[in-house]
């Protein structure tokens, strides 16, 4: 199942957060969209999951989900949003439990997903156990264990120190190699964009416009850490928006 | 050994310990605080301080107001008020237990012949058939509360009929009037110039009178500190001699008539000010001529029926069974009936 | 020039930290009854100020032996029981409704806010005649007393869920009620916890007003009978019965805490 993103604009009290936003989303393929602070990025990854209204534009469903899908556009937030009151095991049921499914079925996802998110021996932590990294993984597994069509990843390693973001890098890259799922993935973090975006979409400042959709064709299993190609489109980037972060940090906050 | 109370907790608290200690008595100007109820049943009080008795005995004398019986008792023991005119109740047997007040005389009594206190039913145990107090059996029986004097009526008037009562406390006589209106209660006893208006009103009936179970009851005392009776007997000779003045002024205008018409209605007059003030005169003046009963001239004291009241107090298990007359009463200042 | 003068850099943290002492507490609370009991005895304090402590644990064995701490105790707790969870149950519900709805919040919280300064005790006599005068209008007052501090802790709790998580409920496509009872409620939990404690001390202030009126039996009762019968050991013997109802009630939400909150950091 492919997105599509069709002249979506959005405003908040009459100021323009996006502007004629255009974008595809294509099936097994993950889009980073980048952008200075402030640039609506987030907002758009919740118009495409459903989540918030635009004030004009639409976002397309081309294609039906595939078959065993329960939940088509999953997100992953920043903040983790887990349950503290719930293990892990449990909070990787929560978006089970909303479709009916047997006891025992759910039972098999939820280890399922545990094992291939390294969290078999976790299942009855607390979220308060564990350390951030760690609560991003179960926020993935939870994410992964309703077999989304398109997975939203709203700077889900932003709240993470530098080592544990390196280390979820490679555990995305792995899951994603392993079995390829399609993914918006929103960060700020150019490093992130480069190592984990088939393609990268450069929002400039707000009103979000799409300035230029990046494509990196060298595969994901192969990018490495201070890859030299990498580190390239990575300074091609920066020079995109260099001049919109700095802009957009000398705008007055609620101006 | 020094007792404690407040006034001596107070004066403690202000490290002025020897100043408390109780002046000599002067025999001029002496103050003092004299509590009462807004009820007929004060008028001794009302009459003696209007007419300038009390001055004329030398006291200078304040009267506190209070809302309920019990509050006044209190104030006694704490030494906030030096007399006070209440019903004998539980809770001022206790406190002459604790060697803090003393019955000294006699206020309101009933007496044959003249309207006493009723007995009220709901319009609902009314009409349910409770037409005379014999018919209680099984009902429920307004009260302050355990200990008060309507505890006291209503469980004599019940072994008088041989039939057994539940008793609701309710605190507060506006209360229970408002629990016997709705016909949450079905019966009640209370002083004349309340159960007159209520039965016109309709919303209740009196079937009985008080009277007739409880012949001679010494409704009402006058009352002092233990400290006055047994050390200021100048002080408290004079101020029941001023009160009883009070007293004569009041009975032989309401219940001897002896000024007519317009003794009458001077006198409610001059109880207007403080029963019913907050009427108009003309609606307040039948309430206080309804409430008329006899104060004790000379605040006599009828010791039979306060003997009656402590063993009833103490039959109950209200009150110490080894309190005596000798600690609840001191009847060397007026005559005992 | 002068000389480079060395010196420690002077210490300017600590304070501020109270720790528990174990037994202090204990301490005080001895020392006052045995003062009050020596008092008693030797004569300073008068039998009008403060009834002898011996003599109070005197009456509340005899309150014991002959059965009547439970004819009193089991109206009294009765009504506690019944009449809080008919505050709270509605309590809860009400701000929970206060906490997700907008025309429910805007409409009732001027309401709320209006109802909570009323002295309930004031508004018995009406209950009397709404409810009876039996244990209708017992439960009511302490229902009525219990419920507005709950709606305003539940609301509040209500307030302070992550909304981050209820947006997450329903990205996993949760319907209302799987939202409200797997997750506003869990999360409220700890602020209507704390406002039930509130909540049931208020309760507990409340039987006594709500015995002022036609109870017979009742801890409130039994405390109001020894006031006007000026009855200092019963009067004494009852509020440390209330007293210890109040160290219950706090316990057992203290425990209800450790088992539901175990989650919090």
């Amino acid at each position: 199942m492919d997105l599509r993103v069709e002249g979506l604009s959005h405003a908040y009290d009459g100021m323009a957060v996006l502007d004629g936003i255009d974008l595809d989303i294509a099936t097994g393929r993950i889009l980073c969209l980048v952008g200075p602070s402030g640039c609506g990025k987030s907002t758009l990854l919740r118009i495409i999951g459903g989540l918030e209204r635009p004030v004009s534009g639409q976002v397309m469903q081309l294609g039906t989900p595939p078959e065993g899908c329960l939940n088509p556009l999953t997100y992953v937030f920043q903040d983790f949003a887990l349950l503290p009151w719930r293990s892990v095991a449990g909070n990787v049921r929560l978006g089970l439990e909303a479709h009916g499914l047997p006891e025992a079925r759910m039972a098999e996802i939820v280890s399922d997903v545990l094992a291939r998110t390294n969290l078999s021996d976790f299942a009855e932590a607390l979220p308060k156990q564990l350390s951030g990294g760690m609560k991003q993984r179960v926020a993935i597994a939870r994410a992964l264990a309703v077999n989304p069509a398109v997975m939203l990843l709203d700077e889900p390693l932003s709240a993470l120190d530098a080592q544990t973001r390196e280390l979820l890098m490679e555990d995305l890259v792995s899951l994603w190699t392993r079995a390829p799922f399609t993914a918006v993935y929103v960060t700020h973090n150019l490093a992130e964009a480069v190592r984990l975006g088939h393609s990268i979409a450069v929002l400039s400042r707000r009103p979000g416009r799409i300035r230029e959709i990046v494509h990196i064709d060298k595969p994901l299993a192969d990018r490495i850490h201070m890859d030299a190609e990498l580190e390239s489109t990575q300074e091609h980037l920066w020079n995109l928006m260099r001049e919109e972060a700095r802009a957009a940090d000398a705008e007055l906050l609620n101006a | 050994m020094q007792k404690f109370n407040r006034r001596h907790a107070i004066g403690l608290i202000g490290g002025a310990t020897a100043a408390t200690l109780a002046a000599p008595a002067i025999a001029q100007n002496r103050k003092i605080t004299v509590g009462a109820l807004r009820f007929t049943s004060h008028a001794g009080s009302f009459v003696a301080y209007e007419n300038g008795y009390f001055t004329e005995a030398g006291l200078d004398l304040e009267l506190k107001f209070f809302q309920a019986a019990q509050p006044m008792a209190v104030a006694i023991a704490s030494g906030d008020v030096d007399f006070g005119v209440t019903a004998i109740s539980g809770g001022l047997i206790s406190l002459a237990q604790k060697g803090a007040v003393k019955v000294i005389g006699g206020a309101l009594s009933e007496e044959d012949g003249i309207d006493g206190q009723k007995i009220l039913a709901s319009d609902a145990a009314f009409q349910a058939g409770l037409t005379a107090p014999s018919g209680l059996d099984g009902k429920t029986f307004g009260m302050s509360t355990a200990g008060s004097s309507f505890h006291y009526m209503g469980s004599k008037i019940a072994a008088a009929e041989g039939v057994s009562v539940t008793f609701k406390p309710l605190q507060k006589v506006g209360a229970i009037i408002g629990a016997l209106k709705s016909g949450q209660i079905d019966a009640w006893s209370i002083v004349p110039h309340i159960a007159k208006p209520l039965a016109g009103s309709g919303a209740v009936h009196i079937i009985g009178n008080v009277s007739d179970y409880i012949p001679n009851y010494q409704v009402t005392t006058v009352f002092t500190s233990e400290k006055n009776a047994a050390g200021e007997a100048d002080l408290v000779k004079s101020f029941l001699g001023a009160y009883s003045k009070g007293v004569t002024d009041y009975n032989s205008a309401m219940i001897d008539k002896a000024g007519g018409e317009d003794g009458i209605n001077a006198m409610v007059d001059l109880l207007h000010k403080y029963v019913y003030a907050d009427q108009p005169l003309e609606k307040a003046a039948p309430g206080i001529i309804n409430g008329t009963m006899r104060l004790n001239e000379g605040a006599a004291l009828n010791m039979t029926s306060v003997e009656d009241q402590l063993s009833w107090f103490q039959a109950e298990g209200l009150v110490d069974a080894n309190i005596t007359m000798d600690i609840l009463v001191n009847p060397s200042f007026v005559e005992t009936l | 020039m002068p000389e480079t003068h060395a010196q420690p850099v002077p210490f300017r943290g600590g304070g501020f930290r109270p720790v528990a002492i174990r037994g202090a507490g204990l301490a005080v609370f001895a020392s006052l009854l045995i003062l009050t009991e020596w008092g008693t005895r030797s004569g300073w304090i008068s039998a009008l100020t403060l009834p002898r402590p011996s003599d109070v644990v005197k009456t509340f064995g005899e309150l014991w032996s002959t059965g009547m701490l439970f004819k009193h105790l089991v109206p009294s707790l009765t009504r506690l029981v019944v009449g809080a969870s008919i505050g709270v149950t509605l309590g809860v519900s009400t701000g929970i409704l206060i906490g997700l709805f907008s025309y429910v919040r805007s409409g009732l919280v001027p309401l709320v806010a209006a109802l909570f300064p009323i002295p309930k005790i004031a508004l018995l006599p009406l209950f009397v005649i709404w409810f009876g005068i039996d244990e209708g209008s017992k439960y009511a007052l302490i229902a009525f007393g219990t419920f507005t501090p709950t709606v305003v802790a539940t609301y509040g709790a209500v307030d302070n869920v992550d909304r981050t998580l209820i947006r997450m409920g329903q990205s996993f496509g949760m319907g209302w009620f799987a939202i409200v009872r797997k997750i506003v409620l869990p999360g409220a939990m700890p602020g209507i916890l704390s406002g039930l404690r509130i909540s049931l001390a208020i309760g507990i202030i409340l039987l006594v007003a709500a015995e002022m009126l036609g109870a017979e039996y009742g801890i409130g009762a039994y405390i109001l009978e020894a006031g006007a019968l000026y009855d200092l050991e019963r009067l004494f013997a009852g509020v440390v019965i209330l007293s210890a109802l109040g160290i219950l009630v706090s316990t057992v939400i203290g425990a209800i805490e450790k088992r539901l909150l175990n989650w919090r950091t």
